[in-house]
């Protein structure tokens, strides 16, 4: 059984083909500058064979027809005839409460979908984009909508609210939705797959780290806390992202700068985080050699990233009344060794014996990084959002 | 491995009909400059022409200066900087926006000009190298876009848009019709306006559209206030801020928009209504003569300095020394 799965950004999409007998990827893509000058597909097909495709690609639709077009040809393709492809799974960012996990698509959920776009502006009009697509080019294929924040609700109100008016809460939904849940939900599972760890009963802290940040706490497979909120911005600090920040000093902010709500979001959401502190870069590798270098605001900026995520970790074993393990994924959790390292300095009070000689150079393998005696099992788990969207769809499309 | 991507086109025919978009922008003053940099980070290629390899050097260097400040002000990041100039092309020669399928006029008269023959010989000029259903659009306030089509061979394609100063932040657009103009260019022109994020306000084809029209009157009977020693700029201007909530008052948006493109508004409407409401103001006269000309030249109704409004001490037409 194959299973298509599309990630449509705001002038971008990913795609993956894969064939579920043996979750194997038969081909995998990048359709960017979707819209603007200079539009192109990649697509490396599962034997190595690589292509770069030239021309316009006006709208998602048409960039959708074009892979679907580049899967089925006779040179660069991985299937004969589209009928191959038994489902979509599509990769939606913001399901609001509707949403409590994936679903098989309807003209009633497409709607709704529809009613959440004031959640998320920018992410979830490209992700229908890709569904309306889909419903025009193969019509009668099951889709499957996947949602970044399905998996955290499970968390429980009193995670979930914030400390505003009850009624701001019921009038615009305006709560913690938490997202990156299929990568959390993903490395949950797999450490259960791959150690002793039973995931019905166990408490677990994942941290997804990459440009985007959030950590989450699982206990016996649900997560009950995550830190993004209702929008990315909260928790961790990230990339180009401020993290958790005082709203008095963000008004105070906007006064004393005489800014409006855009160049609001821009300062919290592209201006700040390690970038902003560091004054470097929001690439980690590239602040790290200037923090080697001796630059003093790139080692506070390195030093303010732990330290955060170190402090969530303390707070979810205090909520989860303790830790069995802790995994780090996603680009700078699979391969930023000093950051890991730092991060679980001084967290041998809670039962973790960390082997650093393990850690150290070690980047994107599934490794246990303890010793054998440890309490606390920490691992580096390689995460696959893909591949649960892929897994999601099966599952849906059995049970329908 | 590069290929085509029109061989892998599903057997389906390919929609084709929602063309990209590229616009042409033709004078690059600070508006042309505002308006190159709206067009470009909403992702799409600009062409503007200017009369001289100098003053396309200078609108470019306008054009980082305005986006630095931007950038100052925390609205974008460099590299939206760098993605905005990728797009943006200068050039003196008019074939080159043969391909682009909406061409702004945006020109900077010195003064008020009855009929308009420099924007006319723009709009011919431009006609001759553009599609012909490519769109013509006159950004300009006071001027009738009905007699700047009159001499097109397509009139069907000119429009009247008012782009609001500051162009990038305002988030309304007025569209001015002619009679003339068709429903495929309308239809077009909100498509472009909705790629670029803004709101479309329709105008039955009137000089000043609904802005210039309302703003004119109030910053005119502002002056008359102050001639009349009822208060000062900074009371006047607080009281219409605090008392209905403007963003700005009269004074400090007269400062804004430039006293000298004041006049030529006030002028372009005095000469078509009569109505005295309209007449340029004595006090904004004088100033402009005297090179006031708001926060452009660090003085106007308020002093400017380091970027911050300074209250004037006594007559208004205290240099700030």
């Amino acid at each position: 059984m194959k299973v298509l799965v599309i990630n449509c950004g705001s002038s971008s999409i990913k795609y993956q083909l894969f064939n579920m007998k043996d979750e194997s990827v038969l081909a995998s893509g990048l359709v960017d500058k979707v819209g603007l000058n200079g539009s192109y597909i990649k697509n490396v097909r599962s034997d190595g064979d690589k292509v770069k495709l030239e021309g316009n690609i006006f709208d998602h639709q048409q960039g959708i027809e074009y892979v679907l077009g580049v899967l089925t040809s006779e040179k660069h393709g991985s299937i004969k005839d589209l009928k191959e492809i038994e489902a979509v799974g599509h990769r939606v960012v913001h399901g609001g409460e509707e949403f409590n996990g994936s679903v098989s698509i309807t003209d009633e959920v497409i709607s709704t979908m529809e009613d959440c776009v004031e959640l998320a502006p920018l992410h979830n009009p490209p992700n229908l984009k890709g569904i309306y697509a889909v419903n025009e080019l193969m019509p009668g294929t099951p889709q499957c909508g996947v949602f970044d924040t399905a998996f955290h609700q499970t968390m429980e109100a009193k995670s979930y609210m914030y400390a505003i008016p009850y009624a701001l809460y019921k009038k615009h939904g305006i709560r913690r939705y938490g997202f990156h849940g299929s990568s959390h939900k993903f490395v949950s599972q797999r450490l259960s797959e791959i150690s002793d760890i039973d995931i019905n009963n166990s408490k677990i802290i994942t941290c997804h780290l990459g440009n985007g940040a959030s950590i989450a706490a699982i206990k016996n497979g649900k997560s009950v806390d995550t830190s993004m909120g209702m929008t990315p911005v909260e928790g961790l600090m990230m990339g180009t992202r401020t993290g958790d920040l005082d709203v008095g000093a963000l008004t105070f902010i906007m006064n004393k700068e005489d800014i409006g709500l855009n160049a609001t979001n821009t300062l919290v959401n592209k201006h700040s985080g390690v970038l902003g502190v560091s004054g470097v870069s929001s690439d980690m590798r590239e602040v790290e050699e200037a923090a080697e270098a001796g630059n003093e605001r790139a080692i506070l900026a390195l030093r303010m990233y732990e330290y955060r995520i170190k402090k969530y970790i303390g707070a979810y074993a205090a909520i989860m009344g303790g830790v069995d393990a802790i995994v780090f994924t996603g680009g700078i959790g699979e391969n930023a060794d000093e950051t890991r390292e730092n991060v679980l300095d001084g967290l041998e009070f809670l039962g973790i014996n960390f082997n650093n000689e393990a850690n150290k150079g070690l980047r994107g393998k599934e490794i246990n990084l303890c010793h054998k005696d440890s309490k606390v099992q920490v691992w580096v788990i390689p995460t696959n959002e893909e591949l649960v969207i892929a897994r999601d769809t099966i599952e849906i499309l059995e049970n329908k | 491995m590069k290929e085509k991507l029109e061989d892998y086109a599903l057997n389906k025919s390919m929609k084709s009909n929602s063309d990209t978009i590229k616009v042409g922008i033709i004078g690059c003053g600070t508006m042309g400059q505002e308006l190159s940099i709206l067009v470009s980070k909403s992702g799409i290629d600009v062409v503007f022409i200017e009369i001289s390899e100098e003053k396309i050097n200078s609108s470019f260097e306008g054009i980082g200066f305005q986006i630095d400040n931007i950038i100052s002000h925390w609205g974008m990041t460099e590299g939206d900087k760098r993605a905005i100039l990728s797009r943006i092309i200068g050039t003196t020669d008019y074939s080159k926006i043969s391909d682009c399928n909406i061409v702004i006029e945006s020109i900077n008269t010195k003064k008020w000009i009855p009929n308009q023959p420099t924007r006319k010989e723009v709009f011919r000029k431009a006609e001759k190298v553009i599609d012909k259903k490519a769109l013509l659009i006159s950004n300009a306030s006071t001027i009738v876009i009905s007699d700047l089509a009159s001499e097109l061979e397509f009139p069907c394609r000119a429009i009247g848009v008012h782009f609001i100063a500051p162009a990038i932040t305002t988030r309304v657009i007025e569209v001015n019709k002619c009679h003339n103009t068709n429903k495929e260019s309308l239809d077009a022109l909100h498509r472009f306006i909705r790629a670029i994020g803004k709101e479309t306000i329709k105008i039955n084809g009137t000089p000043g559209n609904i802005s210039t029209r309302l703003i004119v009157p109030m910053i005119n009977e502002a002056c008359e206030l102050l001639m009349e020693g009822v208060s000062t700029v900074a009371e006047i201007d607080k009281t219409m801020q605090m008392g209905y909530g403007m963003q700005r008052g009269p004074f400090t948006m007269a400062d804004r928009i430039g006293l000298d493109k004041l006049t030529k508004w006030m002028e372009g409407l005095y000469n078509e209504y009569g109505d005295r409401k309209y007449k340029t103001s004595p006090i904004i006269k004088r100033m402009v003569r005297t090179g006031m000309l708001g926060s452009k030249s660090n003085n106007g109704f308020y002093i400017y300095k380091d970027g911050k409004k300074i209250e004037k001490n006594g007559s208004i037409f205290n240099l700030g020394n």
